[in-house]
């Protein structure tokens, strides 16, 4: 065997070990417990909000309505739209006669909340996690006109949390489960066992995370002002976005230009130094400032702390268990 | 961190267990497929051939499970802000002003963001003075020029119904952030120079509408005369 062919067969074979050791490694399922907790309660918020004004968005009147939406299904070489896959039950419930739809639209909006509250507080978990991701796309299907950055995070997170074990800790049904153990044996409930699944819908949620700071990040320098180190300013002093005086910053170019190319250097190549064990703690401390900096500076909260939320399936479930503990 | 964490998540399997070949060969290729599908959207916006044909492949299953967006959090450039402005004729004859969003209509802040993604979105329309072959057009997903128009109109009839009114103006404002040039020089930031205003057109309340006696002014206060 030559040379080359033993390394291809070296490589195949280490390849395959590092898949199956990537993907297939039995896991705590802490972390993604915690995701569904925080996860839980960012879904329930952002769709509570809703409440306040129903029929503005989803009504007959609507902002966006059933006949503009149709101007953006996407059209086939003849000009003619063709199948859209975009779904949305508030479609069907918008289709029915008055005053079925308004009241459907009612009772859809508040099954919602209460799956959403199901998931965060863990009870029937595993059921909630899917019935939220239907629902989070829902949502946002029919309300493309209103879509930012927060309505993916929010269906990334949803995405994942029904392929494992989502209330294995932290949940009424832990604690469900662990009431029932007590009244037929006497004695406490047995430590949550690893799981496959576990491990697989925390591994799916970082890949994800890396292609989103990935693509953020190179979406970024398709543009002039990230390059030039000007793009925080235009952020900072946009008045829809900043929270406190910002004038000062127009004296200090190179403070502003710094922490512009700080952001972006960092979405670049956090999908490769976030795998480092020496630099993993770095990378996340980093994650901490930036995005409490768009939740409070830019006063996109919601969006910061989803985005916070979901760095956290680069956190062990070892060291989620420790803190808590104390 | 990711020493323990794999320490942890390894439970000495070396070898890996709990799952059989079979299962694994099939989730292995359930993995790939859903990756690609997640790399489709961003790949695709603004358009490439790798990204395209992803798009092409996946597209049910991107559209479905919602994952057709390129993640351009702020970028390429972060630009002007945008906001409605309207007119509103009555049916007794005065006038109605408004804004889109309006801080102190709109809260809490997330309900106000929603209101502002509005005008963002309809600023980001095509309108029929937009060039078919500008490639940013697809890059924004959308299909063809003069979409703006038919949401304009939408919005123009929430308002119609929400308040009330007979006839409304639509203006979408654009506000220009000033370079830091600009501010040193003694420019501030909500300077009115800054603003600068398209009309959207007036819109009339549909004919098919229920007469305007029996609606029901709806309600806050108007902000001015």
């Amino acid at each position: 065997m030559n040379v080359l062919t033993r390394y291809l067969r070296d490589l195949a074979v280490d390849a395959v070990r590092g898949w199956n050791q990537f993907w297939f490694t039995p896991a705590d399922p802490a972390t993604l417990a915690m995701i569904r907790l925080l996860a839980g309660l960012l879904l329930l918020y952002t769709h509570a909000i809703w409440t306040l004004g129903l029929d503005d968005f989803f009504g007959e009147h609507s902002w966006a309505n059933r006949a503009a939406m149709q101007t953006l299904a996407p059209r086939g070489l003849d000009d003619q739209p063709t199948t859209s896959y975009a779904w949305s039950y508030f479609w069907w419930i918008d289709s029915l006669p008055a005053p079925w739809s308004h009241r459907m639209l009612w009772a859809a909006h508040v099954a919602a909340l209460a799956v959403f509250t199901l998931l965060a507080l863990g009870l029937f978990s595993r059921t909630a996690a899917v019935l939220a991701y239907l629902a989070a796309v829902s949502y946002v299907h029919r309300l493309r006109a209103t879509e930012f950055g927060l309505d993916q995070v929010n269906c990334m997170l949803a995405m994942y949390l029904w392929i494992g074990p989502c209330g294995g800790a932290w949940s009424l049904d832990r604690l469900w489960a662990g009431w029932r153990h007590g009244r037929r044996t006497g004695q406490t409930l047995p430590a949550v066992q690893p799981s496959v699944a576990a491990n697989l819908a925390v591994r799916l949620l970082q890949l994800h995370l890396c292609v989103v700071y990935l693509f953020s990040a190179l979406g970024k320098l398709q543009g002039v002002s990230w390059w030039s180190g000007q793009a925080l300013w235009y952020v900072l002093a946009n008045p829809e976005f900043h929270a406190f005086p910002v004038e000062w910053l127009a004296r200090w170019p190179v403070l502003t230009a710094l922490l512009t190319q700080i952001v972006l250097y960092w979405e670049l190549f956090f999908c490769v130094l976030i795998w480092s064990p020496r630099l993993r703690p770095l990378v996340l401390a980093m994650a901490v400032p930036l995005h409490l900096g768009i939740a409070f500076g830019l006063r996109i909260l919601p969006f910061g702390l989803g985005m916070l939320i979901a760095c956290l399936a680069f956190v062990s479930p070892e060291l989620i268990r420790r803190v808590l503990k104390r | 961190m990711q020493q323990t964490a794999d320490k942890n998540r390894g439970h000495n399997a070396t070898v890996p267990r709990g799952w059989g070949l079979p299962v694994r060969a099939v989730v292995s290729l359930l993995i790939v497929a859903h990756l690609l599908a997640v790399l489709a959207g961003p790949l695709s916006m603004p358009p490439s051939v790798l990204g395209n044909t992803l798009g092409r492949l996946f597209r049910p299953y991107v559209e479905a499970a919602y994952l057709d967006h390129a993640y351009k959090f702020f970028g390429p450039d972060p630009g002007p802000s945008h906001h409605l402005r309207y007119e509103m004729e009555m049916p007794d004859g005065s006038l109605r002003e408004g804004t889109v969003p309006d801080a102190g209509e709109h809260w809490p802040r997330l309900w106000y963001h929603r209101h502002f993604v509005l005008c963002e979105f309809l600023n980001a329309l095509p309108h029929a003075d937009d060039d078919l072959n500008d490639p940013r057009l697809f890059a924004r997903r959308l299909p063809f020029p003069g979409v703006q128009r038919d949401f304009a109109r939408s919005y123009a009839r929430h308002l119609l119904d929400q308040y009330g009114g007979k006839r409304v103006t639509l203006y979408l404002v654009e506000h220009v952030i000033p370079s830091t040039e600009y501010v040193r020089q003694g420019v501030k930031l909500d300077d009115p120079r800054l603003d600068s205003e398209t009309r959207l057109g007036p819109f009339s309340r549909p004919r098919a509408w229920r007469p305007l006696d029996a609606a029901a002014p709806a309600a806050p206060p108007e902000r001015s005369p």
